[in-house]
Protein backbone atom coordinates (compact mmCIF):
# COMPACT_ATOMS: atom_id res chain seq x y z
CA UNK A 1 0.00 0.00 0.00
CA UNK A 2 2.56 2.71 1.09
CA UNK A 3 5.35 2.42 -1.35
CA UNK A 4 8.21 1.86 0.38
CA UNK A 5 11.64 1.51 -0.22
CA UNK A 6 11.98 -1.75 2.16
CA UNK A 7 8.31 -3.40 1.35
CA UNK A 8 9.39 -5.72 4.62
CA UNK A 9 8.58 -3.02 6.99
CA UNK A 10 6.12 -0.75 5.27
CA UNK A 11 4.76 2.17 6.96
CA UNK A 12 1.73 4.14 6.47
CA UNK A 13 1.69 7.61 5.96
CA UNK A 14 -0.29 9.66 8.46
CA UNK A 15 -2.74 11.01 5.70
CA UNK A 16 -3.44 6.97 4.93
CA UNK A 17 -3.96 6.04 8.53
CA UNK A 18 -6.36 9.23 8.41
CA UNK A 19 -7.72 7.72 5.62
CA UNK A 20 -8.83 5.17 6.59
CA UNK A 21 -10.44 6.62 10.21
CA UNK A 22 -12.56 8.92 7.79
CA UNK A 23 -14.55 5.04 7.14
CA UNK A 24 -15.53 5.44 10.84
CA UNK A 25 -19.09 5.94 11.31
CA UNK A 26 -20.30 9.30 12.92
CA UNK A 27 -23.71 10.86 13.63
CA UNK A 28 -25.28 13.87 11.94
CA UNK A 29 -27.90 16.34 11.81
CA UNK A 30 -28.60 17.18 8.31
CA UNK A 31 -30.52 20.60 7.99
CA UNK A 32 -31.98 19.29 4.30
CA UNK A 33 -33.94 16.86 3.11
CA UNK A 34 -32.33 14.50 0.48
CA UNK A 35 -33.07 11.12 -1.09
CA UNK A 36 -30.60 8.20 0.43
CA UNK A 37 -27.32 7.76 -1.01
CA UNK A 38 -26.37 4.16 -2.39
CA UNK A 39 -23.13 3.79 -2.22
CA UNK A 40 -20.41 0.60 -2.91
CA UNK A 41 -19.97 0.54 0.70
CA UNK A 42 -23.64 0.80 1.62
CA UNK A 43 -26.31 2.84 1.79
CA UNK A 44 -26.70 6.08 4.02
CA UNK A 45 -30.04 8.15 4.71
CA UNK A 46 -32.54 9.47 3.94
CA UNK A 47 -31.80 12.77 4.91
CA UNK A 48 -34.18 14.90 7.24
CA UNK A 49 -34.12 18.50 8.53
CA UNK A 50 -33.20 17.91 12.20
CA UNK A 51 -33.19 14.21 12.12
CA UNK A 52 -29.73 12.41 13.38
CA UNK A 53 -28.70 9.99 11.00
CA UNK A 54 -25.64 7.98 11.03
CA UNK A 55 -22.56 8.28 8.35
CA UNK A 56 -18.66 7.28 7.43
CA UNK A 57 -16.83 10.15 8.53
CA UNK A 58 -15.56 11.61 4.89
CA UNK A 59 -19.57 11.98 3.84
CA UNK A 60 -20.16 14.28 7.17
CA UNK A 61 -17.09 16.19 6.55
CA UNK A 62 -18.12 16.31 2.60
CA UNK A 63 -21.67 17.63 3.80
CA UNK A 64 -19.83 19.94 6.48
CA UNK A 65 -17.53 21.59 4.20
CA UNK A 66 -21.23 22.63 2.21
CA UNK A 67 -22.99 23.80 5.44
CA UNK A 68 -25.23 20.81 4.81
CA UNK A 69 -25.02 19.32 8.44
CA UNK A 70 -23.96 19.25 11.82
CA UNK A 71 -22.05 16.50 13.02
CA UNK A 72 -22.46 15.25 17.01
CA UNK A 73 -18.91 14.52 18.63
CA UNK A 74 -19.01 10.91 19.90
CA UNK A 75 -19.86 10.10 22.93
CA UNK A 76 -16.05 9.57 23.91
CA UNK A 77 -15.13 13.10 23.31
CA UNK A 78 -16.75 14.76 26.05
CA UNK A 79 -14.78 16.64 28.76
CA UNK A 80 -15.81 14.17 31.83
CA UNK A 81 -15.25 11.22 29.88
CA UNK A 82 -11.53 12.39 28.44
CA UNK A 83 -10.91 13.67 31.74
CA UNK A 84 -11.21 10.34 33.30
CA UNK A 85 -9.36 8.56 30.53
CA UNK A 86 -6.25 11.20 31.14
CA UNK A 87 -6.74 10.19 34.96
CA UNK A 88 -6.20 6.76 34.22
CA UNK A 89 -3.78 6.61 31.89
CA UNK A 90 -1.35 8.54 34.25
CA UNK A 91 -2.64 5.92 37.47
CA UNK A 92 -1.60 2.89 35.53
CA UNK A 93 1.73 2.20 34.31
CA UNK A 94 0.95 -0.73 32.16
CA UNK A 95 -2.70 -1.11 30.91
CA UNK A 96 -4.04 1.06 28.29
CA UNK A 97 -7.26 2.54 28.38
CA UNK A 98 -10.01 1.56 25.57
CA UNK A 99 -10.36 4.40 23.08
CA UNK A 100 -11.57 4.15 19.38
CA UNK A 101 -9.23 2.86 17.20
CA UNK A 102 -8.63 6.16 15.22
CA UNK A 103 -8.95 8.29 18.22
CA UNK A 104 -6.22 10.48 17.23
CA UNK A 105 -7.49 10.76 13.23
CA UNK A 106 -11.04 11.20 14.13
CA UNK A 107 -10.14 14.06 16.54
CA UNK A 108 -7.99 15.83 14.39
CA UNK A 109 -10.27 15.82 11.62
CA UNK A 110 -13.37 16.88 13.72
CA UNK A 111 -10.62 19.76 15.33
CA UNK A 112 -10.56 20.80 11.21
CA UNK A 113 -13.45 20.88 9.87
CA UNK A 114 -16.15 20.76 12.93
CA UNK A 115 -14.70 23.00 15.41
CA UNK A 116 -18.19 24.97 15.60
CA UNK A 117 -19.88 21.64 16.66
CA UNK A 118 -17.23 20.59 19.55
CA UNK A 119 -18.20 22.48 22.69
CA UNK A 120 -15.34 23.14 24.75
CA UNK A 121 -12.97 22.26 21.85
CA UNK A 122 -9.68 23.97 23.72
CA UNK A 123 -10.47 21.97 26.53
CA UNK A 124 -11.07 18.59 24.00
CA UNK A 125 -7.80 19.58 22.12
CA UNK A 126 -5.75 19.57 24.80
CA UNK A 127 -6.71 16.72 26.64
CA UNK A 128 -7.00 14.56 23.82
CA UNK A 129 -3.01 15.61 23.31
CA UNK A 130 -2.31 15.01 26.95
CA UNK A 131 -4.04 11.81 26.68
CA UNK A 132 -1.49 10.80 23.13
CA UNK A 133 1.61 11.91 25.34
CA UNK A 134 0.76 9.93 28.45
CA UNK A 135 -0.08 7.00 26.14
CA UNK A 136 3.15 7.09 23.42
CA UNK A 137 5.20 7.76 26.80
CA UNK A 138 3.82 4.23 27.95
CA UNK A 139 4.86 2.54 24.81
CA UNK A 140 8.33 3.31 24.82
CA UNK A 141 8.38 2.36 28.37
CA UNK A 142 6.89 -1.16 28.07
CA UNK A 143 9.32 -1.24 24.44
CA UNK A 144 11.92 -0.97 26.99
CA UNK A 145 10.61 -3.78 29.28
CA UNK A 146 10.38 -6.70 26.10
CA UNK A 147 14.03 -7.01 25.81
CA UNK A 148 14.51 -7.24 29.65
CA UNK A 149 12.34 -10.56 29.51
CA UNK A 150 14.05 -13.11 27.68
CA UNK A 151 11.18 -14.34 24.96
CA UNK A 152 11.62 -10.70 23.04
CA UNK A 153 7.61 -10.04 23.47
CA UNK A 154 5.82 -7.73 24.62
CA UNK A 155 2.09 -7.80 25.36
CA UNK A 156 0.63 -3.60 24.73
CA UNK A 157 -3.20 -4.14 24.57
CA UNK A 158 -5.10 -1.27 23.00
CA UNK A 159 -2.64 0.82 20.79
CA UNK A 160 -4.25 2.71 18.64
CA UNK A 161 -3.78 2.62 15.03
CA UNK A 162 -1.49 6.01 14.98
CA UNK A 163 0.02 4.69 17.64
CA UNK A 164 1.24 1.20 16.24
CA UNK A 165 2.04 3.36 12.87
CA UNK A 166 4.77 5.18 14.80
CA UNK A 167 6.95 2.20 16.34
CA UNK A 168 5.84 -0.25 13.59
CA UNK A 169 9.47 0.92 11.52
CA UNK A 170 11.35 0.46 14.88
CA UNK A 171 9.81 -2.53 16.16
CA UNK A 172 9.90 -4.24 13.15
CA UNK A 173 13.24 -3.66 12.61
CA UNK A 174 14.21 -4.26 16.67
CA UNK A 175 12.30 -7.20 16.55
CA UNK A 176 14.39 -9.08 13.34
CA UNK A 177 17.50 -7.79 14.79
CA UNK A 178 16.56 -9.58 18.03
CA UNK A 179 15.28 -12.92 15.96
CA UNK A 180 18.68 -12.33 14.01
CA UNK A 181 21.10 -12.99 16.65
CA UNK A 182 19.00 -15.36 19.48
CA UNK A 183 18.44 -17.86 16.93
CA UNK A 184 19.89 -20.79 17.18
CA UNK A 185 22.46 -20.62 14.27
CA UNK A 186 24.89 -19.14 16.02
CA UNK A 187 25.73 -21.77 17.88
CA UNK A 188 28.56 -23.85 15.51
CA UNK A 189 28.15 -27.49 14.70
CA UNK A 190 31.41 -29.29 16.15
CA UNK A 191 32.12 -31.89 13.72
CA UNK A 192 33.08 -29.34 10.72
CA UNK A 193 29.81 -29.14 9.08
CA UNK A 194 29.86 -24.97 10.03
CA UNK A 195 30.07 -24.14 6.57
CA UNK A 196 27.30 -25.63 5.59
CA UNK A 197 25.67 -24.06 8.20
CA UNK A 198 26.27 -20.42 7.14
CA UNK A 199 24.41 -20.75 4.06
CA UNK A 200 21.55 -22.92 4.95
CA UNK A 201 20.21 -20.66 7.78
CA UNK A 202 16.81 -20.69 5.63
CA UNK A 203 16.10 -24.43 6.89
CA UNK A 204 17.08 -23.37 10.42
CA UNK A 205 13.50 -24.73 12.43
CA UNK A 206 12.32 -21.44 13.57
CA UNK A 207 12.48 -21.77 17.31
CA UNK A 208 11.87 -18.56 18.59
CA UNK A 209 10.29 -17.38 15.66
CA UNK A 210 6.47 -18.01 16.55
CA UNK A 211 6.79 -15.47 19.70
CA UNK A 212 8.19 -12.86 17.18
CA UNK A 213 5.64 -13.23 14.52
CA UNK A 214 2.81 -13.04 17.35
CA UNK A 215 4.28 -10.27 18.94
CA UNK A 216 5.13 -8.23 15.25
CA UNK A 217 1.17 -9.72 14.55
CA UNK A 218 0.11 -7.78 17.23
CA UNK A 219 1.33 -4.48 16.11
CA UNK A 220 0.40 -5.32 12.94
CA UNK A 221 -3.34 -6.04 14.23
CA UNK A 222 -6.01 -4.50 11.77
CA UNK A 223 -3.51 -2.65 9.65
CA UNK B 1 19.88 -14.63 4.81
CA UNK B 2 20.74 -11.48 3.13
CA UNK B 3 20.12 -10.54 -0.08
CA UNK B 4 22.24 -11.14 -2.85
CA UNK B 5 22.07 -7.69 -4.19
CA UNK B 6 22.04 -6.23 -0.29
CA UNK B 7 25.31 -3.36 -0.76
CA UNK B 8 25.37 -4.09 2.97
CA UNK B 9 26.05 -7.44 2.81
CA UNK B 10 28.52 -7.13 0.03
CA UNK B 11 29.84 -4.11 2.05
CA UNK B 12 30.11 -6.67 5.38
CA UNK B 13 32.08 -9.29 3.29
CA UNK B 14 35.17 -7.01 2.78
CA UNK B 15 35.94 -7.11 6.31
CA UNK B 16 39.33 -8.62 6.85
CA UNK B 17 39.84 -11.29 8.84
CA UNK B 18 43.43 -12.31 10.35
CA UNK B 19 44.32 -16.07 8.91
CA UNK B 20 47.15 -18.28 9.25
CA UNK B 21 47.75 -20.44 6.20
CA UNK B 22 47.84 -24.49 7.12
CA UNK B 23 49.70 -25.62 3.72
CA UNK B 24 52.20 -24.04 1.56
CA UNK B 25 50.31 -21.86 -1.54
CA UNK B 26 52.32 -21.52 -4.96
CA UNK B 27 51.75 -18.50 -7.32
CA UNK B 28 49.91 -16.39 -5.47
CA UNK B 29 51.02 -12.62 -4.55
CA UNK B 30 49.18 -11.19 -1.75
CA UNK B 31 52.18 -8.89 -0.39
CA UNK B 32 53.06 -7.04 -3.65
CA UNK B 33 56.59 -6.63 -1.78
CA UNK B 34 57.43 -9.88 -1.44
CA UNK B 35 60.36 -11.15 -3.27
CA UNK B 36 58.51 -14.55 -3.81
CA UNK B 37 54.87 -14.92 -5.29
CA UNK B 38 55.03 -17.89 -2.37
CA UNK B 39 53.42 -18.20 0.81
CA UNK B 40 54.82 -20.47 3.24
CA UNK B 41 52.76 -22.86 5.92
CA UNK B 42 52.18 -20.77 9.40
CA UNK B 43 51.97 -17.00 7.56
CA UNK B 44 49.87 -14.67 8.90
CA UNK B 45 47.84 -12.40 6.67
CA UNK B 46 44.55 -10.78 6.39
CA UNK B 47 42.12 -11.68 4.26
CA UNK B 48 38.84 -10.08 3.29
CA UNK B 49 35.92 -12.56 4.75
CA UNK B 50 34.32 -13.91 1.28
CA UNK B 51 37.93 -14.59 0.16
CA UNK B 52 39.08 -16.28 3.62
CA UNK B 53 35.96 -18.08 3.85
CA UNK B 54 36.24 -20.14 0.67
CA UNK B 55 40.06 -20.49 1.46
CA UNK B 56 38.61 -21.99 4.83
CA UNK B 57 36.14 -24.36 2.92
CA UNK B 58 39.64 -26.03 1.15
CA UNK B 59 40.97 -25.78 4.73
CA UNK B 60 43.74 -23.95 3.23
CA UNK B 61 43.81 -21.42 6.56
CA UNK B 62 42.49 -21.04 9.48
CA UNK B 63 40.65 -18.34 10.77
CA UNK B 64 41.44 -15.79 13.93
CA UNK B 65 39.34 -13.53 16.42
CA UNK B 66 38.86 -10.49 14.04
CA UNK B 67 40.00 -7.36 16.52
CA UNK B 68 36.52 -6.28 17.03
CA UNK B 69 36.16 -9.13 18.79
CA UNK B 70 38.68 -9.25 20.85
CA UNK B 71 38.59 -9.99 24.83
CA UNK B 72 38.69 -6.47 25.75
CA UNK B 73 35.89 -5.46 23.11
CA UNK B 74 34.06 -8.11 24.84
CA UNK B 75 35.03 -6.17 28.24
CA UNK B 76 33.69 -2.58 27.47
CA UNK B 77 30.53 -4.23 25.91
CA UNK B 78 30.17 -5.94 29.10
CA UNK B 79 31.10 -2.99 31.46
CA UNK B 80 28.78 0.09 29.68
CA UNK B 81 27.40 -1.35 25.71
CA UNK B 82 25.68 1.83 25.48
CA UNK B 83 29.31 3.69 25.01
CA UNK B 84 31.24 1.69 22.96
CA UNK B 85 32.35 3.48 19.80
CA UNK B 86 31.14 -0.06 17.67
CA UNK B 87 30.67 2.31 14.49
CA UNK B 88 35.12 2.71 14.33
CA UNK B 89 35.65 -0.95 14.98
CA UNK B 90 33.24 -2.73 12.51
CA UNK B 91 30.40 -0.45 10.68
CA UNK B 92 29.10 -4.11 10.21
CA UNK B 93 29.36 -5.34 13.96
CA UNK B 94 26.42 -7.89 14.02
CA UNK B 95 26.22 -9.13 10.54
CA UNK B 96 29.79 -9.76 10.42
CA UNK B 97 29.72 -11.41 13.86
CA UNK B 98 26.88 -13.11 12.98
CA UNK B 99 28.89 -14.55 9.93
CA UNK B 100 31.94 -15.19 11.72
CA UNK B 101 30.97 -17.10 14.68
CA UNK B 102 30.56 -20.50 13.11
CA UNK B 103 34.08 -19.67 11.09
CA UNK B 104 35.74 -19.35 13.97
CA UNK B 105 34.47 -21.63 16.06
CA UNK B 106 33.06 -19.02 18.63
CA UNK B 107 30.09 -20.86 20.74
CA UNK B 108 29.65 -17.66 22.44
CA UNK B 109 29.58 -14.87 19.89
CA UNK B 110 25.45 -15.37 19.38
CA UNK B 111 24.90 -14.76 23.15
CA UNK B 112 27.37 -11.58 22.90
CA UNK B 113 26.10 -10.57 20.32
CA UNK B 114 22.69 -10.39 21.77
CA UNK B 115 23.40 -8.75 25.13
CA UNK B 116 25.76 -6.48 23.28
CA UNK B 117 22.62 -5.18 21.33
CA UNK B 118 20.05 -5.51 24.18
CA UNK B 119 22.20 -2.76 25.96
CA UNK B 120 22.71 -0.80 23.12
CA UNK B 121 18.52 -1.03 22.05
CA UNK B 122 17.49 0.48 24.83
CA UNK B 123 19.96 3.67 24.65
CA UNK B 124 18.47 3.76 20.82
CA UNK B 125 14.88 3.48 22.14
CA UNK B 126 15.68 6.25 24.61
CA UNK B 127 16.84 8.29 22.15
CA UNK B 128 15.29 7.99 19.13
CA UNK B 129 11.49 9.06 19.60
CA UNK B 130 12.55 12.01 21.77
CA UNK B 131 15.53 13.37 19.75
CA UNK B 132 13.90 14.31 16.68
CA UNK B 133 14.38 17.73 14.90
CA UNK B 134 18.09 18.31 17.52
CA UNK B 135 21.30 18.40 16.12
CA UNK B 136 22.47 14.37 15.04
CA UNK B 137 23.65 13.64 18.51
CA UNK B 138 26.74 12.00 19.76
CA UNK B 139 25.00 8.73 20.13
CA UNK B 140 24.67 8.52 16.26
CA UNK B 141 28.82 8.41 15.60
CA UNK B 142 28.90 5.55 18.06
CA UNK B 143 26.00 3.17 16.11
CA UNK B 144 26.78 0.38 13.76
CA UNK B 145 24.64 0.65 10.25
CA UNK B 146 21.95 -1.70 11.85
CA UNK B 147 21.74 0.21 14.42
CA UNK B 148 21.79 3.68 12.95
CA UNK B 149 18.48 2.17 10.54
CA UNK B 150 16.43 1.47 13.89
CA UNK B 151 17.25 4.89 14.99
CA UNK B 152 16.24 6.75 11.68
CA UNK B 153 13.10 4.72 11.09
CA UNK B 154 12.06 5.97 14.32
CA UNK B 155 13.02 9.32 13.75
CA UNK B 156 11.55 9.19 10.09
CA UNK B 157 8.02 7.82 11.40
CA UNK B 158 8.25 10.87 14.23
CA UNK B 159 9.12 13.07 11.71
CA UNK B 160 6.19 11.85 9.27
CA UNK B 161 3.75 12.51 12.29
CA UNK B 162 4.31 15.36 13.42
CA UNK B 163 4.19 16.46 9.79
CA UNK B 164 1.06 14.92 9.68
CA UNK B 165 -0.02 16.89 12.90
CA UNK B 166 0.65 20.05 11.68
CA UNK B 167 -0.85 19.36 8.41
CA UNK B 168 -0.57 21.79 5.68
CA UNK B 169 -1.83 22.26 2.16
CA UNK B 170 -4.03 18.69 1.46
CA UNK B 171 -3.62 19.47 -1.89
CA UNK B 172 -0.71 20.38 -3.94
CA UNK B 173 -1.61 22.60 -7.14
CA UNK B 174 0.11 20.43 -10.12
CA UNK B 175 2.41 22.89 -11.49
CA UNK B 176 1.06 22.84 -14.95
CA UNK B 177 -2.20 24.09 -13.88
CA UNK B 178 -0.98 27.84 -12.63
CA UNK B 179 1.02 28.56 -15.69
CA UNK B 180 -0.53 31.30 -18.05
CA UNK B 181 -0.72 30.18 -21.43
CA UNK B 182 1.92 31.27 -23.96
CA UNK B 183 0.72 33.39 -26.84
CA UNK B 184 1.79 30.99 -29.85
CA UNK B 185 1.87 33.51 -32.74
Amino acid sequence: MAGQTDPSLSIFSGEEVEFMAEDEMVEIVPNMRMDPLNMLCGDFGPFYPQMATQVPLWLAIAMKKRGKCTIRPPEWMSIENLTRILEAERDSQAAFQVLPFHYVEISSLLFEYAPDDIPDIYMVRSLINDIRDVRFHKVETSLESFEEAHSSAVMVKDLSAMEVNLVRPFVGRALQAFYKHGSPELVPNPDGMSARRLQATDNIPRIDWNKFYIAYRLLSHAL
Amino acid sequence: MANYYDIDDIIMEQQLVPVVFQKAVNGVEIDPSAETDYVEAGSKVELPLWLAYELHLKQVVKMKVPACFNHRTKLELGADGAAVDLRSRCLYFYEFGCKIAPLIGDRDMGSFLLSAFRTRYQQILAKAHNAAFTAPSKLLSFLTKEETNLYEAAQSSMAAFKKWRIGGPRFERASVLGRKRKSTD
